[in-house]
């Protein structure tokens, strides 16, 4: 390929494109026997050699995992050290993976002749499981965030309830649950009256977190939060992010090992590209895979594994047609935002790749594969839960000088604004310096963020908001999702202690006052 | 509706949105902070010594034209004490770079600066017109591309600079970051969004607009008034990674910060260790002693598939194999000069043209 010739003068110029299969014969690649039935990627297979094909990449994805220590030798067993949630949305990819799951791990082995030997009660055929307990098939219900969708909660539970034989136990939520101070006791998480009260002042750019913040209904709060947001961008990314954390918590909560997400090579390569084309280059590595722990004492990590992720979109629907699965269907509306969201676009882009040139989108994937982040995290996000990198705000006040004050290291003397005097470069930086917080008011969520969570919740175009609010709402009271409200009261606590001990702060003087110092010493000017 | 104050200064009218960071300000506080970003950029990277003699890379373009004003300006506000030149490659495309290099003339007397012109034909014995001839026009980016490249190094040598910076801006960044993923070019991906870079010649190249958006350098180029060619190549208009562009024009309108997010992103990873042991390693062309990552560098490689007729075997494997099966390159083949810099400070190897 040369990437410089001209597409749009030459229809062709960029990559070539390949014939969907070499077209001299029909019969299937891996058993030579039968007419094939499907093209993958270029190659031609029959049904009877689809369903090992895709069997295989799934548990070759998934089975390096499953043992405590992971990639080690697990010929003789495998054994998590948990028990197992299984995330499912009611879309084509989830679906295949739920009837995956139970077709490879949970299907019935019976002997020969049909019956178990030693009975169902001996010890040979007790604790035969991968996981521990009960598997469990947990749902997040978005209508929420979307006026006019319907309830699809009934619809996912028959489809759980098809699964006779696993017997999944089906845990439904919502994404208001997120803001349900219920719902996050029953996942043991601990919230002092301080940290319920906490919101978010989204009209100031700092991010400060106000003490004040009026006690809402679930949904009601969601909506609030949901509406404060700059952009449909951090609209569609919030909500991605908020199912992950109700997912993540409540797997916690059961004591789970593995959280199995159905997240396609299709939908991976959309998650990498819109993820680096919103900042999160430093979390790369935990789009396809990830190790999520809990804060102390609330339970073991919890590995995110994505066992589609070597599976394109197109086979999960043949898997799911072929299978006769019914396919509930995620709503439309989480994909939406059409041209002004990052993830919408980027769907489309790699959507529109994906039919024309198949292997582009699992390049993106396999290159993603061999990235690394570099040294230096700070931490974990307090609204993600994800490794935040060090220094993102200097990064970002250093490239884009947003007031005098960030910049105030360089703005004075001779290289200030040519335009401003000394006096009026003084006043600027101080204005804001006194604005700083005293260990009495609050302090800012900022420093808690990684970068692609601040830019979220910071970043503005000029498309303007995803709404309006509704009537009595507020933007500097926005509630906050009750992890970031725990987490934010502990960086607090410590904020105000370490106040107690360090108290300077440095201002540049102005000759007013620094004449007002010494005025009394001064000689009047003849 | 009232008008309303620059959000910088608090003092003047705002004039203008700022592309990168929506905020409403006034020209001066734009002129200021977008030059003071630059600077930042420079200082936090240390790209220069006091004392360093600096080529830029010059097309008569937008970019360049707003880089050779800003460095200047940067150079006397804050005293780098550096020695600037203007170098510009002259390709040989008939009606394309006549009027980018009268203004990239009119720069020199305007800034002072000495300026190179090195030419293609100087250089390889090749225009691009000659190229194109052969070629035809699909590919022929390919060979302007990596002429190019090879141009602007062995005219530094030849100016004999410790440094070369390019007008490369922070959406040509960004779409690097992008291109190279969607390619798999694991390499460059790794190494694209350094801000500089340096060849076994020790000549460094660096960005000092990584961080500036197109909109902006128009901008500022616009409010000050300086003029620059806005020239499609001829041979492949406006053609250059047509995908990835419009892609991120897309990404842009929905959320202007995502040029900066997907650098930052582009920054905060690096190649895996056990990968990077995987690559290549880098060498010298065995023929004319340029840095490359093959036995013949790309542009030997090429310009001896020009020599011989046979242009495509530096861009497919099969015309290359073609070209080894007519046997070695014969010894009179055309080497590119190769211009070494000199260990010391001192006068350019060529001579330059001095502002008059």
């Amino acid at each position: 390929m040369s990437a410089c010739d001209n597409p749009n003068v030459e229809k062709d110029a960029l990559m070539q494109r390949r014939q969907k299969f070499d077209g001299k014969t029909k019969i299937c690649v891996r058993c030579k026997e039968n007419t094939g039935n499907v093209v993958i990627r270029y190659s031609v297979y029959c049904k009877s050699c689809f369903f090992p094909l895709v069997q295989t990449r799934f548990r070759k994805s998934l089975e390096p995992s499953i043992n405590p220590v992971p990639d080690g030798p697990r010929k003789k067993a495998l054994k998590a050290a948990g028990s197992l949630v299984i995330g499912l949305s009611g879309g084509t990819s989830s679906t295949a993976m739920l009837d995956l799951v139970a077709k490879s791990y949970f299907a019935p082995k019976a002997e020969s002749d049909g019956k178990l030997k030693g009975g169902k009660d001996h010890p040979r055929n007790s604790d035969k499981g991968v996981w521990k307990g009960k598997a469990g098939v947990c749902y997040v219900e978005v209508c929420g965030a979307f006026p006019g969708e319907r309830d699809r909660t009934d619809e996912i539970r028959s489809v759980v309830g098809s699964y006779s034989n696993p017997n999944f136990e089906f845990i439904p939520l919502r994404l208001e649950d997120s803001f349900d101070s219920n719902w996050w006791k029953e996942v043991g998480g601990d919230l002092s009256s301080s940290a319920a009260a906490l919101g978010l002042d989204m009209t100031d750019e700092d991010l400060r977190l106000v003490n004040s913040s009026p006690e809402l209904a679930p949904l009601q709060a969601l909506r609030t939060y949901l509406t404060s947001l700059p952009t449909q961008t951090a609209f569609y990314s919030v909500i991605q992010t908020l199912i992950r954390l109700l997912l993540l918590h409540t797997s916690a909560s059961r004591h789970a090992s593995h959280l199995l997400l159905g997240t396609s090579l299709t939908s991976l390569s959309v998650n990498l590209i819109s993820g680096i084309a919103q900042g999160s280059g430093y979390q790369v590595p935990e789009e396809a895979k990830e190790e999520w722990r809990p804060r102390p004492d609330r339970g073991m990590p919890v590995r995110v594994i994505r066992p589609l992720r070597d599976v394109g979109m197109k086979e999960c629907a043949i898997w799911d047609w072929w299978c006769n699965l019914k396919i509930v269907g995620e709503p439309r509306s989480l994909y939406g935002g059409g041209k002004n969201s990052i993830g919408a676009l980027t769907r489309d882009f790699i959507f529109g790749l994906e039919s024309d040139y198949p292997a582009t989108v699992s390049t993106v994937a396999r290159t993603c594969a061999k990235l690394v982040p570099k040294e230096g995290s700070d931490g974990i996000c307090a609204l993600c839960e994800r490794p935040a990198q060090q220094g993102v705000q200097a990064w970002k006040a250093r490239i884009s000088i947003r007031s005098y004050q960030e910049a105030r290291s360089s703005v004075s003397g001779n290289t200030r604004p040519p335009h401003l005097t000394e006096e009026e470069i003084v006043n600027l930086t101080k204005a804001s310096l006194e604005a700083e917080p005293t260990p009495d008011s609050p302090i800012s969520l900022t420093p808690l963020l990684c970068y692609a969570c601040h830019t979220s919740l910071t970043s503005r175009s000029s498309r303007g908001t995803a709404a309006l609010l509704a009537n009595g709402q507020a933007l500097n009271q926005v509630p906050l999702p009750l992890w970031v409200r725990s987490t934010a009261d502990a960086a607090i606590s410590a904020h105000v202690h370490e106040k107690e001990i360090s108290v300077t702060r440095t201002i540049k003087m102005s000759r007013d006052e620094m004449e007002k110092e010494i005025s009394a010493f001064l000689l009047p000017e003849e | 509706m009232a008008p309303r104050s620059c959000a910088l200064c608090q003092k003047a009218k705002a004039m203008l949105k700022r592309p990168k960071t929506g905020q409403q300000i006034c020209r001066d506080c734009f002129f200021y902070v977008f030059e003071t970003e630059v600077h930042n950029t420079i200082t936090e990277a240390q790209l220069f010594n006091p004392g360093d003699r600096v080529a830029i890379g010059a097309s008569g373009g937008k970019d360049s034209t707003v880089l050779a004003y800003v460095m200047k300006t940067l150079n006397e506000r804050y005293q780098y004490g550096l020695e600037l030149f203007l170098l510009s490659i002259d390709e040989g495309i008939t009606g394309y770079r006549d009027d980018s290099l009268e203004t990239v003339k009119r720069n020199q007397e305007q800034y002072n600066m000495p300026l190179k012109i090195l030419s293609y034909d100087e250089l390889y014995g090749w225009t691009m017109d000659a190229i194109v001839s052969q070629v035809g026009r699909k590919n022929n980016c390919t060979f302007c591309g990596v002429f190019r490249r090879q141009a602007l190094d062995r005219g530094a040598a030849m100016l004999n600079v410790d440094h070369i910076v390019t007008g490369h801006n922070a959406d040509d960044i960004a779409e690097t970051v992008l291109m190279n993923i969607m390619r798999g070019d694991i390499a460059r991906l790794g190494r694209c969004t350094s801000i500089c870079t340096q060849g076994e010649d020790t000549i460094r190249r660096s960005k000092p607009f990584k961080y500036a958006y197109e909109k902006e350098i128009v901008m500022y180029a616009y409010f000050k008034k300086l003029d620059y060619f806005s020239t499609e190549c001829i041979y492949s208009p406006d053609a250059y990674r047509g995908h990835a562009r419009a892609f991120l024009k897309d990404l842009e309108a929905a959320r202007p910060s995502a040029i900066i997010d997907i650098i930052h992103s582009g920054e905060a990873f690096e190649i895996k260790e056990e990968v990077k042991a995987t690559q290549k390693v880098q060498q010298t062309c065995q023929r004319c002693g340029y840095m490359s990552s093959n036995p013949l560098c790309k542009a030997c490689t090429l310009l001896e598939g020009l020599e011989r007729g046979m242009a495509n075997s530096g861009i497919t494997d099969r015309a290359r194999k073609k070209l080894d099966a007519g046997g070695p390159a014969p010894d009179n083949i055309r080497t590119i000069p190769f211009f070494s810099r000199m260990n010391s400070g001192g006068n350019p190897a060529i001579a330059v043209e001095q502002p008059s």
